[in-house]
């Protein structure tokens, strides 16, 4: 079972209740798979940097789970048929790391190093990038 | 180089992620990646910002991830 972040971002003009429902949805399908929700962050409406099938806004929610790799792929494709999401992009998430902020020490800088290029070695990035205006 | 050369002083530059002690530098934190992306979107080399390997090789992770979500431009508005 891997760390995901997955972000996903909403049409600015889907009502509430139906994102809680979309959220609800994949909440079920994640504990179906015996994965576990970490975090759920609703960021709200945000101004999008460049307009995606010419919204200027969205409603972001940001997911940290715990997902078995299979499950990713299968996400990816019902938020590409979803039509109230303009975009999502799921990530492994990075491990916290040990290292205390007030002694920065040369000793843990490689280990940390070695984290952050696995970590990007291993990014599951999914992305619709055919609709741009 | 020209700035630096202004004042006939030598000022070396240092990376401003390490000086702040960031460990990782994330995608979703986009008012700080601003900082390595140009007026046109484009992201600071190195040679410009003085940013170490390692964090400029999260800077460019972070930059792209931010963009897929609009977090961050592909390039500016008045050059589309």
């Amino acid at each position: 079972m891997k760390t995901y972040e997955t972000t996903i971002i909403f049409d600015p003009g889907l009502e509430e209740a139906r994102i809680n429902e979309e959220v609800d949805r994949v909440s079920q399908s994640i504990a179906q798979a015996q994965g576990e929700i970490v975090e759920v962050q609703r960021w709200g409406k945000r101004k999008l940097a460049y307009n995606i099938r010419k919204r200027r806004d969205g409603t972001y929610i940001h997911i940290k789970h715990k997902s078995p790799p299979t499950l990713i792929g299968e996400m990816d494709r019902r938020f590409r048929l979803h039509e109230g999401v303009l975009r999502h992009l799921t990530v492994l998430a990075v491990k916290e790391s040990p290292r205390p902020a007030e002694e920065p020490g040369r000793a843990a800088e490689p280990a940390a190093a070695a984290a952050a290029t696995a970590a990007t070695a291993e990014t599951a990035a999914h992305a619709s990038h055919e609709e741009k205006d | 180089m020209a700035r630096e050369g202004e004042s006939r002083s030598f000022r070396r530059k240092f990376c401003k992620l390490c000086f702040d002690k960031v460990d990782r530098i994330d995608y979703k934190d986009d008012r700080r990646l601003t900082r390595f992306i140009t007026d046109r979107g484009k992201i600071v080399p190195r040679r410009i910002s003085g940013t170490c390997a390692r964090h400029q090789a999260q800077i460019t992770e972070a930059v792209k991830r931010a963009r897929i979500l609009a977090l961050l431009p592909f390039t500016s508005e008045q050059y589309r």
